[in-house]
């Protein structure tokens, strides 16, 4: 009878000074931390402000894809602006191009080789270059350029004895003239008989036409000024 | 009341300290109410056996099944009120309070009176 009082105080007490040691820790980490009832409250708000962040961040997405649209926007129109400077570019005669074309050599007689009279006095001139120029324009090249200047639309081929200048720069013979074009056509309308080619060499120059499959036909690098001539409004 | 009581108590007292502080776990926060008048219920039931004990009329079946079902009851009145809404673990605090406080007036008195 004494030992199983014993042994119930015994188990009274191991259990007494286990809940009391475990209140103490519980309180004690609750003291540390937040009181039941403010924590309620607080998960509550956490609650409404994850709500509200899930809004925002909807919100946000929004936002985002909006601007997307308007830099695609941007994007595009840079693209087409892009591609217009570059198609102007290529119009103004800024770029250099290749393509199918012909070189055409034209030099002065050579001493040796006069045929008759008048003809040693013949020298290629300004004029003949143009006719060429207009030739090859009208064969339907799409770029000329003469010893290395292109042509523009602003070109000038200008006697200036004893040189010629185009883009005010002097060239001197032999002059070789590449045009990008069907070479085909442009041969052709060169070769034509009492074309230009013939006259040249009737005259005593030294012509020589070849096609090439691909070559290349520099572009204009000075920069190009307008000083006087402004566009007009409504273009 | 030889020093092998006095022994057994504190020694049980201490393992069940020692333990309470080593457990790995913590009562959470819901339930630490409903231990806290666990533990006032089963320190009125202790004392009551104290009491009991002095007065030469201690029986160890109701010490023990007293200690057990004042905690129990206790703890499952505090539920019990939580689910109702209404504070019904205290009505325990306050009578196993003014109980524990009675016996604790008796003890001193027959201590007194020694």
């Amino acid at each position: 009878m004494n030992r199983k009082i014993y042994l119930s105080v015994f188990l009274v007490a191991l259990i007494i000074g286990l809940m009391v040691a475990l209140q103490f820790r519980t309180t004690n980490s609750i003291e540390q931390g937040v009181p039941f009832g403010r924590s309620q409250e607080l998960s509550v708000e956490l609650n409404q402000l994850n709500t509200e962040k899930k809004q925002l961040e909807s919100e946000i997405e929004d936002l985002i894809q909006k601007i997307q649209q308007t830099t695609k926007g941007q994007a595009e129109a840079k693209e087409v602006l892009t591609e217009e400077l570059k198609k102007t570019r290529l119009g103004a005669g800024l770029t250099a191009v290749s393509g199918p074309g012909i070189e055409i050599t034209l030099d002065n007689p050579s001493a040796g080789q006069n045929k008759g009279p008048g003809e040693t006095i013949f020298a290629i001139r300004d004029e003949d270059l143009l006719r060429l120029v207009n030739e090859l324009n009208g064969a339907g090249a799409e770029a000329i350029s003469i010893n290395g200047q292109r042509i523009l639309a602003t070109t000038e081929i200008r006697w200036a004895a004893p040189f010629i200048n185009v883009n005010l720069t002097r060239i001197a013979p032999p002059y070789h003239i590449l045009a990008i074009g069907a070479p085909k056509n442009l041969t052709s309308a060169l070769e034509i008989s009492g074309g230009l080619g013939e006259y040249l060499q009737s005259l005593g120059a030294q012509v020589r036409i070849q096609s090439y499959e691909n070559l290349t036909v520099p572009g204009y690098t000075a920069p190009i000024e307008f000083r006087y001539a402004k566009p007009t409004k409504g273009d | 009341m030889g020093i092998l009581a006095w022994v057994i108590i504190l020694g049980g007292l201490a393992i069940g300290i020692l333990a309470g502080l080593n457990v790995p776990f913590l009562i959470p926060q819901l339930y630490a109410k409903y231990l806290s008048v666990a533990i006032l219920a089963a320190l009125d039931s202790v004392f009551g056996g104290v009491r009991a004990a002095m007065e030469d009329s201690y029986d160890n079946t109701i010490f023990i099944t007293g200690f057990f079902s004042n905690a129990l009851l206790a703890a499952g009145l505090a539920f019990i009120g939580e689910r109702l809404g209404m504070d019904l673990y205290l009505a325990a605090v306050v009578a196993f309070g003014v109980r524990l406080f009675q016996n604790l007036a008796i003890i001193r008195r027959h201590l007194l009176k020694k």
